[in-house]
């Protein structure tokens, strides 16, 4: 036994170098500035309640593609980027995936950028629960120019499918995510990095997403891994980042279809809702069209539609999604209040008429 | 070898199950020292009457505690404080910063001399986004005993600009922190991963919706309440600064970095008479580049209104260099009438007993948070500066000989400083007089009908006659020969002329103020740490430039040191160097 003494104190020398961990008070200052010198601030359009018109972004290639958040911030022909070292720049959107809520952007003008390699970072295996992980984002808008993005750290707390319950929470990617214990989700801060304290690409910072029912908010970032099969007219296409940055580079992507546009396809209820003029629109009926099943129904103009088949409708897009997932000869119960008081009314789903 | 692969596995297994890495044990038990380190040092501030509160940090051994305006607002000028050992202290406001949300305290001990235990403080501009941050404090007032509470987190930026929140609250080159702060952490300290002071927290960004905890909070750098502490220690009530510019960004498209642009001035301020103009590029202020509007914002928050300091810009390709005086920014505050107690109304509760002491230590006077400690920080400024060279009531003739070198023209000068006493009325003045190679000027401040031309004699000094008279009055007569004010006036830079043509960074030397005000005319008096008397300044009027007179190559006569070159600089001339052979000073009262 005395023989293998040395052995042990051997094999365990040799763990400890295996094992070792960056000690846990390293400081990631070095880490923070490769990071940021590879992301990008983003003006865009907003400004209104509730819709900032700032985001973030990370740079996927040297000459200045960059990966953030589909949104409505990209919906203008002034996109504007800060890079890290103060210099502003006007970028355009090259192309977006509805399905993985993403977008690609282009700076114009610039070469030689440094970059994170999303596809490398692709094919690494998945981060698991308990990973330390770092979050840069330009949340609150507070950087602009060469002032660095704000980092935050964290652990990985689960990898899980969003808990999406319609209503509750709204997002449109439903695939699987990292949820991390980092409030890393604030305004602003779609489209960071979330990042290894290596400085490794893990993955993408989302949007901010509320629980309705509880009024509690979940930080989640979509892994560079990130993948999802979605409907492409009758057939089902596999979506994955990686393929989105290196076709969206090559400017050969083709997004899926938008969601929106299956989700049409429900039952037909003949109900006109009240135009979808701000975020939450409150889900009032303006007419019914003749004939339709709503119009035999009994229901109204100024109802307002509380529930359907007992699921809360917030808005007027969710009840859009929440018919969209009907089929004709469906029978659906709504709860609607009329004045001062609460109305059951049954609808028969029917095919859609045909139009004339 | 198979069993060697074996008992690989064994102690693979073995090890898996034991206690973390080393690295890790080792990085938690230097966290959990660098906390026993600070922990008595962190206070518990009970403001109104444990009504409100927040937290604060002793920072020596007298009892001097940091806090956050906003904890001590409207609580009157005693406190209560709490500390780790779980005794409750009795404390007094000592001084403000009102924009900048700081404020200094003094705890009591309860034995009297007995020392507090305190913290170092830091260098926050070496403190690095990705850097741990420690907070500590009493957040929700949770501890009852005073133990604070700890949280650990990352630095998530620095140099963060935060615009006034509705108020003149404005965090200027603040830590940004992802460590967690929450109502009741307040004026409590940031600590770097090694105990040493960077910030007092102060602000979270709890606005989004109602939510709590956004991942953002804020604390000041301690080296911008570094520039302040001399004034806070001297019981004011400070107030930031102004360059008296409005700055932008320039918007061109095909010029991607932006450049700071000078977009329009007020012509009444001293960045105007040195010469900075609309449209000049702003390159570095204060020794920090300027690259953004949020960065020169930054640069001016963190400096008290009064202090000098470089500023580059570039117009026309060429650099130009100047030395600035900052504006105030607080509306100047009108005196206050006193109110009596109004009819009809309960008198105000006396305050408790155990504030008695604290009481004791406070004296209330516009423009102070606490009158006192001014009267205390003056005193011993002036006790050193008596170490120094002791001139009091030395008032007879001083007779000073020497030549004046201006551009290399030298003159002999002869000045005389000397009492006269009135045959009428039997009083006595004093009165200055200048030979300048057969020139002579005489100085009589209090004459009645005084040429305004007089006072600023000789003609180009900007008064210098006028600056030899306030600073012999100010060496023989002390407070008793400056009527209108005498007061500490808080940590400033000097920049000593003798000799030292470099830039004015490298002749910097952060001093003691004392400001004197006698027959209408301001005096600003700079003294180093150890009591010499660096150089004055002397203000004839609001909005001129004041005659600056630079005292150097002191020599020692008699346990005095007397200055033997004296620089006169007025506005951006430099008028010449009293080179002083010989002083001949009357003998003891």
């Amino acid at each position: 036994m005395s023989l293998m003494h040395p052995f042990h104190r051997l094999a365990l020398m040799l763990l400890c170098i295996a094992a070792a961990p960056a000690p846990a008070q390293d400081r990631y200052s070095a880490v923070a500035q490769v990071t940021n010198s590879k992301m990008v601030k983003l003006f865009g359009s907003g400004g209104f309640r509730g819709v900032v018109a700032y985001g973030t972004g990370v740079i996927v290639s040297p000459d200045g593609h960059v990966l953030t958040a589909a949104g409505s911030l990209l919906d203008t022909p002034e996109l504007r980027v800060h890079l890290s070292d103060g210099r502003r720049c006007n970028a355009k959107l090259v192309v977006l995936e509805p399905a993985l809520d993403v977008a690609l952007i282009k700076i114009e003008g610039v070469d030689d950028l440094p970059y994170f390699d999303v596809v490398a970072a692709a094919s690494k295996p998945l981060a698991g629960p308990g990973t330390w992980i770092l979050g840069f984002t330009n949340c609150f808008e507070i950087a602009t120019r060469d002032e660095a993005m704000s980092v935050q750290r964290g652990v990985i707390q689960a990898y899980a499918r969003l808990p999406l319950q319609r209503g509750v929470f709204e997002a449109p990617y439903t695939g699987e995510v990292y949820v991390l214990d980092a409030v890393t989700n604030n305004p602003g801060a779609a489209g960071g990095a979330l990042v290894s304290r290596a400085g490794d690409f893990l993955g993408l910072i989302g949007k901010e997403l509320r629980n309705a029912s509880s009024d509690t908010w979940i930080n989640y970032a979509l892994p560079a891994q990130a993948r999802i099969e979605t409907r492409d007219g009758d057939k089902t296409r596999m979506v994955t980042l990686a393929e989105f940055v290196t076709l969206g580079i090559q400017g050969k992507y083709k997004p899926s279809a938008r969601p929106e546009k299956s989700a049409g396809d429900g039952g037909y209820h003949g109900i006109v809702l009240v135009p979808n003029v701000v975020e939450r629109t409150p889900p009032y009926v303006e007419e019914t069209l003749p004939g339709s099943p709503a119009a035999r129904a009994g229901l109204r103009p100024d109802d307002l539609i509380v529930y359907v088949d007992g699921e809360p409708v917030i808005s007027v897009a969710a009840f859009r999604v929440i018919m969209g997932r009907t089929h004709a000869g469906q029978v659906v119960k709504l709860e609607v209040r009329r004045g001062e008081r609460m109305e059951s009314i049954e609808l028969k789903l029917a095919d859609r008429p045909a139009s004339k | 070898m198979r069993w060697m692969a074996a008992l690989i596995a064994v102690c693979w297994c073995s090890d898996i199950g034991a206690a973390p890495p080393s690295l890790v044990r080792d990085a938690e038990a230097k966290r959990i020292a660098v906390v026993e380190k600070v922990r008595p040092a962190v206070v518990a501030v009970f403001a109104n009457g444990g009504q409100g509160g927040g937290s604060g940090v002793l920072i020596d051994a007298e009892g001097f505690a940091l806090t956050n305006f906003h904890v001590v607002q409207g609580a009157g000028p005693t406190m209560q404080c709490g500390l780790a050992d779980g005794i409750l202290y009795d404390a007094v406001l000592v001084g403000l910063d009102r924009v900048g949300d700081v404020a200094l305290i003094k705890l009591l001990p309860k034995e009297k001399g007995k020392p507090f235990p305190f913290v170092a403080l830091g260098d926050s501009d070496k403190v690095r986004a990705g850097d741990w941050s420690i907070a500590m404090g009493n957040p929700f007032l949770v501890a009852t005993d005073f133990t604070p509470t700890v949280t650990f987190g990352m630095v998530s930026g620095v140099h963060r600009y935060q615009y006034p929140a509705g108020t003149l609250l404005e965090y200027t080159d603040c830590i940004q922190i992802d460590t967690s702060i929450n109502p009741g952490n307040s004026g409590g300290p940031l600590f770097n991963d090694e105990g040493l002071l960077i910030g007092i927290n102060g602000r979270g960004s709890f606005e989004k919706r109602g939510r709590v905890n956004s991942g953002v909070g804020y604390a000041i750098s301690i080296n911008q309440i570094k520039n302040f502490l001399g004034h806070l220690y001297a019981g004011i009530d400070t107030d930031h600064a102004t360059l008296g510019a409005v700055v932008r960004t320039s918007e061109s498209e095909d010029d991607p970095t932006p450049r700071i642009l000078v977009q329009g001035m007020i012509e009444d301020c001293d960045a105007y008479r040195r010469g900075l103009n609309p449209d000049d590029e702003l390159i570095e202020f204060a020794g920090r580049p300027v690259t953004s509007v949020n960065q020169y914002k930054n640069v001016l928050g963190i400096y008290p209104k009064g202090w000098r300091l470089p500023l580059t810009y570039r117009r026309n390709n060429t650099k130009t260099e100047i030395l600035v005086r900052l504006e105030g920014l607080l509306p100047k505050e009108e005196a206050q009438p006193t109110r009596g107690p109004r009819p009809g109304r309960p008198e105000r509760p006396q305050p408790s007993k155990r504030s008695d002491e604290a009481m004791k230590l406070y004296k209330a006077k516009t423009g102070y948070a606490n009158y006192h400690f001014n009267v205390v920080a003056r005193d011993a400024m002036l006790g050193r500066a008596q170490a120094q060279g002791d001139f009091a009531g030395l008032t007879g003739p001083w007779v000073i000989e020497g030549e004046l070198d201006r551009k290399g023209q030298r003159q002999p000068f002869k000045l005389t400083i000397a009492e006269q006493t009135d045959a009428e009325s039997k009083s006595t003045k004093t009165v200055a007089t200048i030979d300048l190679a057969g020139v002579i000027f005489t100085l009589d401040p209090l004459k009645a009908n005084i040429d305004p031309r007089e006072l600023r004699d000789p003609p180009g000094s900007g008064g210098l006659l006028m600056a030899l008279y306030q600073w012999h009055r100010l060496l023989t007569l002390g407070a008793k020969g400056f009527e209108a004010e005498f007061c500490h006036g808080g940590t400033e830079p000097f920049y000593p002329t003798e000799g030292k043509p470099g830039r004015p960074a490298d002749r910097r030397i952060d001093a003691g103020v004392l400001i004197t005000e006698h027959a209408a005319v301001r005096g600003k008096w700079f003294h180093a740490a150890d009591g010499r008397l660096l150089g004055g300044e002397v203000w004839l009027a609001r909005g001129e430039d004041p005659c600056e007179i630079s005292l150097g190559d002191l020599k020692e006569s008699a346990g005095r040191k007397l200055p033997h070159r004296i620089d006169v600089t007025h506005g951006d001339a430099h008028y010449g160097t009293l080179i002083v052979r010989s002083f001949q000073l009357p003998k003891k009262p």
